[in-house]
């Protein structure tokens, strides 16, 4: 049983296609991440699911009843606003419970799960607060807190960590995904940032201009991206490519130097492709199954625990990440070992992989 | 009827029902009135023909009749004396003294702000006190000027045609000075600190500064603050008819109250419409230009 | 010690600018026949208090009374039809909400003194002017609606759209959403302009001096008008009457001046 299915959806805002034939289904009790640069789609997919956005054409169906012209209200979902969106006049127990006494609820059971939610935010000692009397982590918490008191059917993130300095964006990542396990809840997560996508959602849809790229699970994403764009976007730091054609012979031949690269997959000769390695497939030392290019250091860049390498093949400029402390200097000629198993081809035109 | 609830409950019928109660106000209030205005100022519309529903209708004669009148002339350039003297007065002294309050000193924003006592009052009674100022043989005005040694007689300000007109203005400087002084006052502030320390820096003295920062930021400003005073200036109506009520003789008359004086005095209203639908084009326009120019702010 | 000369001089501005103003107190203080000395005095030598006098022997009580009943109809109608004009055109954006906002910016310039003559045939055809104060109160709100929905405008739109959207995916409809979330947040901003609107109202001249024909139904200016006649010489009285009328408008800008300011600018400007 699905909780939220997206048959066809499309959004036009004037002439403006924003969304194109979008299809999602996601489990009960699933974390979906949609993950897109700016302007993407994700924020008016999201909206669109709140019933903020009116849609053009498609369905919607959440816990199997189409949701099409029905107002907000009347969706039972909980939304946490980038901004948090408190409402400045009321403390934070009436912003936690507004949407209780909105549905008239028995005053007992309103100050029941008030202080449930409360507690599980450590919020406690914060209720007779405004909003301008707390920090920027507590506001978050407060918003938060204003989705999980009510229990809907599903909880929707609209980028809800990016107002936060990064240690607490890190703390509140772990502490949302609990707090997902805890309720059984469904949650869909809206961001630009891979990694959040890649930590907490169990299903990231990466969309592109109102389309979807790909969906899957974080791990399909990183090892078999469907096309250049998901590869380049997935994986931190990004991965590298290199354009070649396909010899007859069954090697690719980079295209700025005759360097050849033997590989073990039906590549029709001519054919101009995209070569994509991870950074973290590149060595400098040799390995099982590799082949080695000679390329030039022109960069360093450590934080300590990792080393980034960036070099020079063929020109082109390619970073290598290695655990540990730099194994050359800027300037050294080296041997770039690549391991075969883990190399991706796009095809040039299509950008799909090959 | 349920859906149309729901809609206003849900949808964007409640945004067209909230919009649609002022507009349809407006439309019965404002709007229609002009096209009223205009098909009455192509009939003749009099004492005995004010209540009929058909009146006849003679076209532009109005119109002819009413540039056929010798004061015409006369008012026609009354209202552009009064427009751009009233303007180019309140603009340099309130853009003056937006420029002396934005200095740092002690009070300086809260003796800005007492000035604008002089624009929340009644226009009738600013009328009222400058008539007093303003009079012949026992105004402050007159004692003061000759105290001074700038007048050897008594000056009839609102009695001797040749100085009513000015008269009218300089009270009308005094109201408008206030709404200028703020406006530019706004605009001084939200130009950037750091964009003066870089040109001092760049060597610009405070003139060169005025001159190649203060201008043309003030640009949009300026220009909005113009139209808004032509328009102001052509709503003067209250003033006038305290002070002089467009005489003597119409020597201190413009076209906003002539229009009023022939509808309301001598009853030729259709004459009355006939200047008043020309008035009101023109502050139409002047007003679609400031909308235009506000639209293509500088933004800070 | 530079701030202290500015100060000075800013002050001996202030002082030339307020004049007026002091001109008439003074002379609402002075004695009858000493506002006819020459030169004239600028204290008064012997100060009268007559005021009550003035108030009684003017009927004063029932223009300003006029003046009120109209300036709070005005007021009401204004806020009732006004308020959610300006929270949909700081909402909803596309070409009709563009093409709305501009004629509403052009009905905000139309004078008086030029719409009086259409309106008053208008409200003799249809028999409005029967109630003349009626008559003033509508034609007053059509001249001052359109600046009440350009301020509000102004304040509703720093009200972030997001609280609303959060109020109505926590279960309430727009009128719930309207009434409980976006008038309490922009509650400042719509008094502070009605009470601009009040103040504005209670001065009117030209809509009360033409379509009110009885004097017993007239406003506190005009009540001005007719004492200040053709031949007036009772100046000490006519400066008590305009220091009466004008002394509660002054003193209550002076308490909302910062708010007014702001609110106007932010208006005028954007």
């Amino acid at each position: 049983m699905f909780q939220i299915e997206i048959d066809n959806l499309n959004k036009h805002y004037g002439g403006f296609h924003a969304l194109r034939d979008v299809n999602i289904s996601i489990k009960q009790g699933s974390f979906v991440a949609l993950v897109g640069p700016s302007g993407c789609g994700k924020s008016t997919l999201l909206r669109t699911l709140a019933g903020l956005e009116k849609t053009s054409s498609g369905d919607v169906r959440i816990a199997g009843q189409s949701v099409i012209g029905k107002p907000p209200r009347e969706r039972d979902v909980a939304m946490v606003f980038q901004s948090y969106a408190l409402y400045p006049h009321m403390d934070v127990e009436h912003n936690m419970n507004y949407s209780m006494r909105l549905k008239r609820r028995p005053k007992d059971e309103i100050a029941e799960r008030t202080r449930t939610a409360a507690e599980t935010l450590g919020l406690s000692r914060l209720l007779d607060r405004l909003p301008k009397a707390l920090s920027g982590g507590q506001r978050q918490r407060v918003a938060m807190g204003r989705a999980i008191v009510r229990n809907p059917k599903v909880f929707l993130f609209d980028e809800p960590l990016s107002n936060l300095d990064a240690a607490l964006r890190v703390h509140m990542r772990s502490e949302i995904r609990k707090l997902h396990e805890r309720l059984n809840a469904t949650s869909v997560y809206v961001t630009h940032d891979q990694v959040e996508a890649m930590t907490m959602a169990d299903h990231v849809v990466v969309m592109r201009a109102g389309i979807i790229e790909q969906q899957g699970s974080p791990l399909e994403l990183y090892d078999r991206p469907a096309n250049k764009f998901v590869a380049g976007f997935i994986g931190s730091p990004a991965m590298n490519f290199l354009p070649a054609t396909a010899a007859d012979n069954g090697a690719l031949v980079l295209d700025s130097d005759s360097v050849r690269i033997g590989f073990n997959r039906d590549i029709a000769a001519g054919r101009q492709v995209w070569i994509g390695m991870r950074p973290e497939h590149l060595s400098l030392k040799p390995g099982v199954n590799d082949m080695t290019i000679g390329a030039t250091v022109t960069g360093i860049e450590s934080t300590g625990s990792m080393t980034f390498v960036v070099l020079a093949v063929a020109s082109q400029p390619v970073v290598l990440a290695h655990a540990g402390r730099p194994e050359a200097c800027k300037g050294d000629q080296v041997r770039l070992h690549i391991a075969l198993d883990n190399l991706h081809f796009f095809d040039r035109e299509t950008e799909l992989a090959a | 009827m349920q859906g149309i609830i729901r809609t206003i409950r849900d949808g964007s019928g409640f945004d067209i029902l909230l919009l649609g109660l002022a507009l349809v106000y407006l439309v019965a209030f404002s709007a229609f009135p002009i096209i009223y205005n205009i098909i009455m100022s192509l009939q003749t519309v009099d004492m005995f023909t004010i209540t009929s529903f058909k009146r006849p209708f003679v076209g532009l004669e109005n119109y002819s009749t009413i540039f056929a009148q010798p004061i015409a002339a006369t008012v026609l350039w009354n209202t552009v004396q009064f427009v751009v003297l009233s303007i180019v007065f309140q603009l340099s002294i309130g853009f003056g003294l937006a420029l002396f309050f934005q200095q740092d000193f002690p009070g300086a924003t809260y003796l800005r702000g007492l000035f604008l006592a002089g624009w929340i009052m009644p226009a009738l009674v600013v009328g009222a006190i400058w008539k007093w100022l303003f009079a012949g043989d026992f105004g402050v005005i007159n004692y003061v000027l000759t105290a001074l040694g700038l007048t050897d007689d008594r000056i009839f300000w609102l009695s001797d045609p040749n100085v009513a007109l000015y008269a009218v203005i300089i009270a009308n400087i005094w109201l408008g000075i206030p709404f200028n002084m703020i406006l530019l006052s706004v605009g001084l502030a939200s130009i950037p600190r750091d964009v003066y320390e870089a040109a001092e820096l760049d060597g610009a003295g405070p003139l060169e500064r005025f001159r190649s920062i203060t201008l043309p930021l003030m640009r949009a400003q300026l220009g909005a603050v113009i139209s808004l005073g032509v328009i102001f200036t052509l709503q003067q109506f209250d003033l006038i008819a305290a002070l002089t009520q467009g005489g003597p003789a119409d020597s201190s008359n413009v076209a906003q109250y002539w229009s009023w004086q022939l509808s309301f005095q001598t009853y030729e209203i259709s004459l009355g419409s006939a200047v008043s639908v020309l008035m009101i084009l023109f502050v139409i326009i002047v007003a679609a230009a400031y909308v235009r120019s506000t639209r293509h702010e500088h933004s800070y | 010690m530079k701030r202290y000369v500015l100060l000075v001089i800013g002050l001996m501005m202030t002082a030339t600018y307020l004049f007026p103003l002091y001109w008439m107190y003074l002379t609402a203080l002075k004695g009858s026949s000493e506002i006819f000395q020459y030169p004239p005095t600028f204290w008064p030598s012997d100060p009268q208090w007559n005021f009550l006098e003035i108030w009684k022997n003017r009927d004063m009580g029932r223009y300003i009374w006029n003046s009120l009943l109209i300036a709070i109809g005005v007021t009401i109608l204004v806020t009732m039809l006004g308020t959610g004009c300006a929270y949909v055109l700081s909402r909803v954006r596309n070409v009709w909400m563009e093409i709305a906002l501009f004629a509403i910016l052009m009905m905000q310039v139309l004078p008086s003194s030029l719409m009086v003559t259409p309106i008053f045939v208008m409200f003799n055809q249809i028999g409005l002017l029967a109630s003349p104060r009626i008559a003033v109160i509508l034609a007053q709100t059509a001249k001052v609606l359109p600046l009440y929905i350009v301020l509000c405008r102004a304040t509703f739109v720093q009200v972030p759209r997001e609280l609303e959207e959060a109020a109505l995916v926590d279960g309430s409809s727009r009128i719930g959403a309207f009434f409980r979330i976006m008038l309490p947040l922009a509650r400042n901003g719509i008094l502070v302009t009605s009470v601009l609107i009040f103040l504005q109202s209670f001065g009117e001249y030209v809509y009360a001096r033409s379509l009110i024909a009885k004097n017993e139904l007239q406003t506190a200016t005009v009540g001005l008008q007719t004492f200040m006649g053709p031949n007036a010489n009772d100046w000490n009285g006519i400066m008590t009457y305009a220091a009466i009328y004008v002394t509660p408008i002054l003193i209550v800008f002076m308490l909302l001046q910062r708010r007014i300011v702001s609110g106007l600018t932010a208006g005028a400007l954007k």
